[in-house]
């Protein structure tokens, strides 16, 4: 980065290896799964199954119905039930589906595979569609969207990088699965037109970097892109800038790259070779907050109190329950809620009081900010209330990475400052 | 169970503010240990006592005046102190306070620094200028004349930005150039600091050892000291092509001063300072440019406090004219800088452009001697160093006599109307090669005046003194009225005579 700006990210003291050697553990729903009604923060979806229905793993539950088209399907086999209202992990109470487990976990083909070796780009992109590939940004951001037009693309850059500290739920799946990787990876290369495809993992993760050359070798349109152990290099953004050293407006596209995300590639190859959608997730439980952080699969629906129940139960008597990683997930004040189809991890964390100081204006939130916004001068100008400033800072090119109040040594919530500037336009705007 | 909430994120950098300000202090805390270490082994306990006590001073009253503060203010005090740091305003300040100041320079102007220079602004934080600049701008504007005579002969005259400023800021004769710097152990002396200055602006290569330190810890940000110290060299190197001399130029600006100092302890002061990193750099040139201005032309050796102050209170504006999305903003950051760049260089390359060397006057120390009533008179040193001369030498086996006659005090004063020298009798051992004796042929100095140098005491002091080891040794002999040095001379003279 140029002498003139901060380096816009930071190293972070990943706590991993609590669970990064670890074995996946699979865990079951004690009883029940609560299906959530909702998709993101779409929310209009149609119901296909009604109370007392039979479904089997797979079966088509729902269809969120905006203009995005993302299908749900069942998680378990079983009965279903009500509809209920509980909080979910968006931080809002949403309608959730009960499906009564039966334990036996009968399946039933969502779809019909597809080969794609001899599939046409047209074919695959709408199998994406059929099959409910989102992307695991936390938005349920639909992925067939990026392969709809591909124009000039050059590069398309499988994600691996994970840089959340705690989290190591894609290390842990991605190594269980490399064999769908490469499928994924193969596929999404042929929808993408691009002439070769990288895999960007962290150079820290040896054992994974080598493991990766070596089931590449021989195939010179994947190679392995080893990137900094610093945050947020598993964003779309730094993530194409340290790769290609361009910036762009909306869209990586513009640049003649799409990103996507590993897991998403290994859901898309199941998908193809056996006819699946998402029905279970790698989650990573971990933080100080638990006796023993574990990596679980868990059919998605599953309540995280039910999984820290049987993963060995809480630390501490006073936690913070954090959907995500520490960084950018939301602090959600229940256990009582559940596993979604885009979840990769639940931190829980100690609850340690934090002592806030007056700012000493050092800048160092405005250097580590990696959408080149200077975050205190945006706290200012929302304290004193001067919209057409927050305009001129661009408050609104905030990712919400938490960067900001991490390097801060006083200890403000700057982060949270910048959020309300963001509302504060937002209310404008509307 | 209790399941909180808190706002995203959670998670935080160990590095608290209170670990930076603890870090600042252990560096300057080096750099100020370094000083007294000096002073105690180099000058003697007197000076070195003279500089704890005025780092004592300062910190009792830095944290003096804000545990009343907060005591006024019924704030918890442990916790204001912890949230407030008056400690570091007192060790740098003190840091840029020279040896011969008295100790209520020290106190009143740490407490100008405390007290205007941040409590009135709201504490910590809130503050425009630099407390600590504050302080010593106090000092320098009020107290400029206050220096404790006990201490005064060490500094006068000694610090090179003084010397080369008496010089008028340039040098053009190269053999000019050498004679000055050797009066201070050359570039390479005044980097590794062992001359008396301010407390901690010696030494160049040990603040540039702690500079490095505190930009790997990532306590300061490495990019402001070297802006400024880049800065600097950058336009005085264009007054060096621009006067004809050569790269030392740039470099004393570099070594001399307390620009390291300012560099490390001071333009890196994360309050008083714009947020943004492309702030800080113009600021940092900024500085730069009012440092060597004010240096060249009016001839203050504060001029990096006023730099520093002036800045801060831009400060705010820099911050103004740099907000904005920053990947956007690129193209006007660039532009911003090469304007200030071009501005400064112009500015600079004018004032330059008036200054011209003065050709030094060779200094003549005034010295005062007591006159026949016994009143103390000033004359100049010149005036007062006899002239030796050896007028006879007569060899017998290893001893050689010399018969040196030597101006003495008579001859200084004016009430003598026909003044006779004092004539020696310097016996010199060739082969053990030391003083045998020394005695007075011939004293015809006025009674009273120099009386004690006729005398064995006084004599036998040079009696085994080697001429070869060092014939200045003679040095050592006590007295430094004007008779016991013209013997002094004399002997030297003798002992010039035998080598020769
Ligand atoms: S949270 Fe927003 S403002 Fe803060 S560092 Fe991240 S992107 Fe920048
Ligand atoms: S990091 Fe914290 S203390 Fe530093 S400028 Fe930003 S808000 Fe202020």
């Amino acid at each position: 980065m140029s002498f003139l700006t901060g380096p816009g990210r930071e190293h972070l003291n990943g706590h991993k290896e609590e669970t990064l050697h670890n074995e996946i553990v699979r865990v079951k729903p004690k009883k029940e799964v609560f299906v959530p009604l909702n998709n993101g923060s779409a929310t209009k979806v149609d119901v296909y199954v009604n109370e007392g229905d039979k479904v089997l793993v797979g079966t088509l539950l729902a269809r969120r119905n905006d203009h995005f088209n993302v299908p749900i399907y069942s998680p378990v086999s079983g009965v279903v039930g009500a509809k209920k209202n509980m909080m979910h992990s968006v931080l809002k109470p949403q309608e959730h589906l009960i499906i009564e487990d039966d334990g036996k976990y009968e399946k039933v083909e969502s779809f019909k595979p597809l080969d794609y070796t001899v599939a046409s780009r047209e074919e695959l992109v709408n199998f994406m569609m059929e099959a409910g590939i989102v992307g695991c940004g936390g938005a349920g951001f639909p992925s067939y969207l990026k392969y709809k037009n591909p124009v000039d693309i050059n590069t398309l850059i499988i994600n691996a990088v994970e840089c959340e500290p705690y989290i190591t739920s894609d290390y842990r799946f991605t190594k269980e699965s490399l064999e769908d990787l490469l499928v994924g990876v193969r596929a999404l290369l042929k929808m993408s037109t691009a002439p070769k495809a990288i895999i960007a993992i962290k150079k820290s993760k040896k054992e994974m970097c080598e493991q990766l050359e070596a089931v590449l070798k021989g195939d010179p349109s994947i190679s392995v892109f080893k990137t900094p152990d610093v945050y947020p290099m598993g964003w779309e953004r730094t993530l194409v800038y340290e790769f290609a050293k361009k910036r762009y407006n909306r869209l990586p596209s513009e640049v003649g790259i799409i990103v996507n995300n590993v897991t998403t590639a290994i859901a898309f190859a199941r998908a193809l070779q056996y006819g699946e959608g998402i029905v279970e997730k790698v989650v990573t439980f971990s933080g100080d907050g638990l006796k023993s952080p574990t990596n679980v699969r868990v059919p998605f629906g599953t309540k995280v109190s039910e999984i820290v129940a049987q993963i060995g139960g809480y630390a501490s008597e006073d936690v913070l329950v954090i959907a995500g990683g520490p960084m950018m997930g939301k602090t959600i004040p229940t256990d009582e809620f559940v596993i979604t189809n885009y979840s990769n991890a639940i931190t829980i964390l100690k609850n340690v009081k934090v002592e806030e100081m007056a700012c000493m204006r050092c800048g160092r939130c405005n250097d580590t900010c990696p959408a080149g916004l200077l975050p205190v001068r945006i706290n200012n100008a929302e304290k004193a209330k001067d919209l057409d400033l927050i305009v001129k800072l661009s408050a609104d090119q905030c990712i919400e990475c938490g960067l900001c109040t991490y390097v801060c040594p006083s200890k403000i919530d700057v982060t949270e400052g910048v959020r309300r500037a963001k509302r504060a336009l937002a209310l404008r705007k509307g | 169970m209790k399941f909180n909430f808190r706002v995203s994120p959670n998670y935080r950098t160990p590095l608290s503010t209170q670990r930076v300000m603890w870090e600042v202090t252990a560096a300057i805390s080096v750099v100020l240990a370094f000083a007294v270490f000096y002073y105690f082994t180099e000058l003697g306990t007197d000076y070195g006592i003279h500089a704890v006590l005025m780092i004592l001073t300062s910190l009792a009253v830095a944290i003096g005046t804000e545990v009343l503060w907060a005591l006024f203010y019924k704030k918890n005090i442990l916790k204001h102190l912890n949230t407030s740091f008056p400690w570091v305003i007192a060790l740098i300040f003190v840091g840029t306070m020279s040896i011969n100041r008295p100790l209520y320079v020290s106190a009143v102007s740490v407490f100008a620094g405390v007290f205007f220079g941040k409590l009135v602004f709201g504490g910590f934080g809130y503050n425009i200028f630099n407390p600590a600049g504050v302080g010593r701008a106090v000092a320098a504007l009020s107290f400029s004349g206050f220096v404790t005579n006990k201490f005064a002969d060490v500094v006068t005259g000694a610090t090179a930005n003084q010397v080369m400023q008496g010089l008028g800021w340039v040098i053009t004769k190269p053999e000019a150039v050498d004679a000055f710097l050797n009066q201070f152990g050359g570039l390479s002396g005044l980097a590794i600091g062992f001359y008396p200055a301010s407390l901690g602006e010696t030494s160049t290569i040990l603040l540039l050892l702690v500079g490095i330190y505190l930009s790997v810890r990532k306590i300061i940000d490495w990019k402001v000291p070297l802006t400024f110290i880049g800065s600097i060299f950058i336009f005085t190197y264009a007054i060096a092509l621009f006067k004809g001399m050569g790269v030392w130029y740039p470099l004393f600006h570099i070594v001399s001063g307390g620009a390291m100092y300012a560099a490390v302890f001071m333009i890196t002061d994360p309050v008083t300072t714009p947020t943004s990193s492309i702030g800080r750099i113009l600021f940092a040139m900024g500085v730069a440019i009012f440092v060597v201005i004010i240096r060249i032309k009016a001839n203050l050796p504060e001029g990096v406090v006023y730099g520093i102050l002036f800045m801060n209170m831009l400060s705010p504006l820099l911050d103004q004219i740099t907000d904005g999305w920053v990947f956007k903003e690129m193209k006007k950051f660039y532009i911003q800088i090469g304007t200030l760049f071009v501005a400064g260089l112009a500015v600079i390359l004018l004032v330059a452009s008036q200054i011209s060397y003065n050709e030094p006057v060779v200094e003549v120390e005034p010295v005062v001697v007591i006159n026949l009533k016994g009143e103390p008179v000033v004359v100049l040193a010149e005036a007062v160093s006899p002239t030796a001369l050896v007028v006879s030498e007569t060899a017998e086996g290893d001893v050689t006599t010399f018969v040196v006659n030597i101006n003495g005090y008579a001859f200084q004063s004016d009430h003598d109307d026909d003044p006779q020298p004092n004539t020696l009798e310097i016996k010199v051992n060739t082969a053990t090669q030391t003083v045998e004796s020394v005695s007075y042929v011939t004293f015809s100095d006025s009674p009273n005046i120099g009386d004690k140098t006729n005398s064995d005491v006084f004599l036998s002091q040079f009696v085994g003194l080697s001429i070869v080891d060092e014939a200045a040794s003679v040095d050592v002999v006590s007295g430094a009225t004007i008779t016991s040095q013209s013997v002094v001379r004399a002997v030297r003279a003798a002992i010039a005579a035998a080598l020769d």
